[in-house]
């Protein structure tokens, strides 16, 4: 079905770095505090290359909009309020991004020209982004094929829309200059569910650098996408990858509905709703955006650069060596990766414990701590884990008792570790004695069922077996 | 095709080893490189050596020219002449080149600003296209008799598009060349290039334009921002304005003065200072500089030597911009200060020989060379300017104007009397870091 009405998907990933600003030296800090710097300003829509005033520019400019920048005179500058030219490029960043290029097999460009993207949305002080090409021609593996990258871009984040009204809009600086990754892939893509995958598989790539910002907006995906006799659509603004496939699905729907009444479909920018619909959000980018940054001088990609760039382990390979290492499953070998811990560090620590075993406690008891105990388990931190841990390293409570100690935690209640002391052989065999005694000539499963009752969080399940066969 | 036979503007396809691609050819500074700008507006270059062949797919596609607008007199609004000098203001890069071009004609300059089509009627012309790190005393000469042709054909009001470098310089100059200008002279420039939608160069002259056409004002001014926010535009005085900023929109301060008047977004003016010459009251009368005088500006600082000092005997004038409230190391006082004297000697040859002005490096605030006894060291050794608050730009252009039309003993003179607003009468306490 999709082969017939031809749906071709390209993605774009936009991802922040962990770095200083791109053209200062301003710490790439977002804040929620009160700002202690308002300017205000308005764009013109200036004539693009053809002498034409770009459409999308022309929207902006049409609604007579003035714009508010509001910044922190201790953690944004002159630059950011475009009072000061780009400085120094941020070359930390720039080996990043030609970090993340080689991942994607993309072949660097000769020398960084960095651009004037207009921008009249107000997102950027200047009136345009900067944006430079970084590298070409590059793909990924993905389990229908390769993907090919397009490009890779280093640009500026734009500034952060903090309120919307009717004749003023109001950004925060303090996110505008951000160094950003863009990456784009070729329309090769063939369904929702494949750009879901790519855009993961891409995700994968940036965060194995160690390099990148983590939380809610450092990374975004765009789509693009089209089907026969229809056109280009952008879609923005998706909150989870696993909308992806649904959003696609609907808007293939909406295009063939429009089609099928004899319409045009119109080459917009659409926004993803959380119902899994888009809606209208502006016109399509014209092409006549894009002129020199002539305050910024051009970087030669030498040989020598990229010679220097070591290329890190990709998470999934990281995770795949854990899983043959420890033997522990797919899931929480990925799992152990994406946290970022480092098992070789806690098994150094806890050395009576195997390292499946932290692993699981680390990963999987909160888990069943949630889904099997049901409770909340904003309380448990990574620390009460280690805690928890120790105690069982150094033989004082049986692993038997992680889980109910964290549920404890999870509840706030105040720790007896007491209550979860090892027995000694002697009370266990007395205890076991006593429920042998209690329910002759029952199975041995029942009888471990009464036993693991009477002595849970007390004694380990291995050694209470033991001793039921023994005395049975 | 050979490699070097592309030419700026064609689209072209490069081959090299491993691929073929598609772009406009774009100037490049490197000879060894080729530039062209990829269908996504991105630049790319290769190195020629890579290039194995090019092929020209499409010739040089010249933008259409700017369709003439018939633009009608309206007999309702006052007519305001704009001469071009260049700098930054009138600038806009051709987005098919990257290069910049200056955009001069009344329909290139409305189509740049088309609110002045509301507030006035435009005439428009250049004089000269130049960065203002280039101007040069015959420069001002030459504004000065296109400014006295506009007003002979009943302008209103003139606004100078200028670069902001030396803009100050080119103001204090126009107000002691243009003795009883009857109407507004407005000098108007830019911080951000105009090709720009964050440019200060809009409101800039929209500011200038209300300014012009409202007011009663007839004296020289310059329009800039009075704050990084588009909110307000100030005019400031001629001779008494300088650029304290390398790149803020608001670097053009008043000093040791205030503002004219405040043009607020909207347009109404707010006069912050009334005491103005009106329109319509004086006969314009030109005092030319001479152009081949020698002026300098020497600036004092520790560890001085006398030759700095002579290296200025062959000139006309020199301003000092003496340090503090009126001082230069002209004291010998221990065995490291031997030099000291010697400077104080140079100075008198010089003072005797030519004119030799001060003005405060402080920038603010004024001259008093009596409250220590270098100061008066320096009075005694024949350099004038006491009681002088001008800027050393103001101070250094006032000279070389003087020098011009007056001679050595009338100059002196005239250097500590106010002759366009230069000396304050007073300075008031609010008058600081405006």
């Amino acid at each position: 079905m999709k082969e017939e009405i031809g749906l071709k998907i390209g993605l774009e990933v936009h991802q922040r770095l962990e770095s200083h600003k791109l053209f200062c030296n301003c710490p790439s800090i977002m804040r929620d505090d009160k700002p202690d710097i308002v300017v205000k300003r308005r764009l013109r829509a200036v004539a693009g290359e053809k002498g034409e005033v770009d459409i999308a520019a022309k929207f902006e400019m049409e609604k007579g909009l003035e714009y508010i920048y509001e910044g922190y005179t201790d953690t944004t500058c002159n630059v950011e309020f475009d009072e000061q030219p780009p400085g120094k490029l941020n070359m930390n960043a720039v080996k990043t991004a030609l970090e993340i290029a080689m991942l994607l097999n993309a072949k660097p460009v000769n020398e960084i020209i960095f651009m004037r993207k207009t921008v009249v949305d107000g997102s950027n002080t200047t009136g345009f982004q900067r944006t430079a090409l970084i590298a070409r021609e590059g793909y990924i593996e993905t389990t229908q094929g390769k993907v090919g990258i397009e490009c890779v871009y280093l640009e500026e984040e734009a500034a952060k829309n903090v309120k919307g009204e009717e004749t003023s809009r109001i950004w925060r600086v303090d996110r505008l200059g951000i160094p950003l990754i863009e990456i784009q892939t070729k329309p090769e893509i063939k369904t929702g569910e494949h750009a879901k995958e790519t855009a993961e598989q891409i995700g994968m790539i940036l965060r194995s650098t160690g390099k990148v910002k983590h939380g809610i907006g450092s990374i975004r995906q765009d789509i693009n996408m089209s089907i026969k006799n229809g056109e280009r659509v952008e879609i923005k603004g998706f909150q989870d990858l696993r909308s992806i496939p649904k959003v696609v699905e609907y808007e293939v729907k909406r295009q063939l509905e429009i089609i099928k009444q004899g319409k045009k479909v119109d080459k917009e920018v659409r926004k993803a709703n959380p119902d899994n619909t888009t809606e209208y959000m502006r016109p399509m980018p014209g092409s006549a955006r894009m002129y020199p940054e002539t305050d910024v001088v051009n970087t030669e990609i030498t040989k020598e650069m990229i010679k220097n760039i070591k290329l890190p382990e990709l998470l999934t390979e990281r995770a795949m060596k854990l899983e043959k290492k420890y033997n522990v499953n797919a899931d929480l070998a990925r799992e152990i990766i994406k946290e970022e811990i480092d098992i070789e560090s806690y098994t150094k620590k806890f050395k009576n414990l195997e390292a499946s075993f932290i692993m699981r406690t680390l990963i999987e008891t909160p888990k069943e701590v949630k889904t099997r105990l049901k409770k909340e388990i904003e309380n448990v931190k990574r620390e009460n884990i280690e805690m928890v841990l120790e105690v069982i390293d150094k033989g004082e409570i049986p692993k038997s008792a992680a889980i109910e100690i964290l549920a404890e935690i999870a509840e706030g209640k105040e720790l007896d570790l007491k209550k979860y002391k090892t027995a000694s052989i002697n009370e266990i065999e007395k205890e076991i004695r006593k429920v042998v005694e209690e329910n002759k000539g029952a199975p041995f499963n029942a009888l471990m069922g009464e036993a693991m009752k009477k002595l849970r969080g007390k004694a380990d399940g291995k050694v209470i077996a033991e001793l039921i066969k023994k005395l049975q | 095709m050979k490699k070097d036979n592309i030419k700026e503007g064609e689209t072209i396809e490069i081959e090299t080893n491993s691929e073929k691609i598609k772009g406009v050819v774009i100037p490049s500074a490197d000879k060894n490189k080729t530039v062209i700008k990829l269908e996504s507006g991105y630049n790319i270059s290769f190195e020629k050596k890579d290039i194995k062949k090019i092929n020209i797919l499409k010739k040089e596609t010249r933008k259409e020219e700017i369709k003439k607008q018939e633009i009608k007199f309206n007999k309702e609004l006052k007519t305001i002449s704009v001469l071009h000098t260049g700098g930054t203001i009138a600038s806009v890069v051709d987005y098919t080149t990257g290069a910049v071009v200056a955009k001069f004609s009344p329909e290139e300059l409305i189509k740049m600003f088309p609110e002045l089509r509301e507030i006035a009627n435009i005439k428009s012309r250049f004089i000269r296209n130049i960065m203002s790190e280039n101007m040069r005393f015959a420069h001002y000469n030459l504004i000065a008799k296109e400014i006295e042709k506009e007003i002979k054909e009943g302008t209103e009001g003139i606004i100078i598009t200028h670069g902001t470098d030396t803009m100050h310089y080119t103001a204090a100059a126009l107000a002691f060349m243009l003795e009883g200008t009857p109407i507004p002279i407005i000098l108007v420039g830019a911080q951000r290039s105009s090709d720009r939608g964050s440019s200060d160069s809009f409101m800039n002259m929209i500011s200038a334009a209300h300014f012009i056409t409202k007011t009663d004002f007839a004296e020289v001014g310059i329009c800039m921002h009075s704050w990084i926010s588009d909110e307000s535009c100030f005019i400031l005085p001629a001779t008494k304005t300088r650029k304290m900023h390398t790149s803020r929109r608001d670097a053009f301060r008043p000093i040791n003065t205030k503002p004219w008047a405040k043009i607020h977004e909207n347009g109404r003016v707010e006069f912050l200072n009334k005491d103005y010459n009106k329109r319509g009251e004086r006969k314009i009368n030109i005092k030319p500089f001479k152009p081949n005088l020698k002026i300098g500006i020497l600036k004092g600082h520790p560890n001085m030597h006398a030759e700095e000092i002579n290296a200025y005997k062959k000139f006309d004038g020199l301003i000092l911009e003496i340090l503090g409230i009126g001082h230069m190391p002209t004291v010998t006082i221990d065995e490291f200060t031997k030099e000291h004297k010697k400077i104080l000697e140079s100075i008198r040859k010089l003072a005797k020989r030519t004119v030799v002005g001060v003005a405060p490096q402080t920038i603010y605030g004024e001259v008093n060379m009596n409250v220590y006894s270098p100061g008066r060291a320096l009075k005694e050794a024949g350099v004038v300017g006491n009681y002088c608050d001008m800027t050393p730009e103001t101070a250094f252009i006032k000279l070389a104007w003087l020098l011009s039309n007056y001679k050595k003993e009338e100059a002196k003179e005239m250097f500590e009397k106010d002759l366009r607003g230069e000396i304050s009468k007073k300075i008031s306490p609010d008058e600081f870091l405006i």
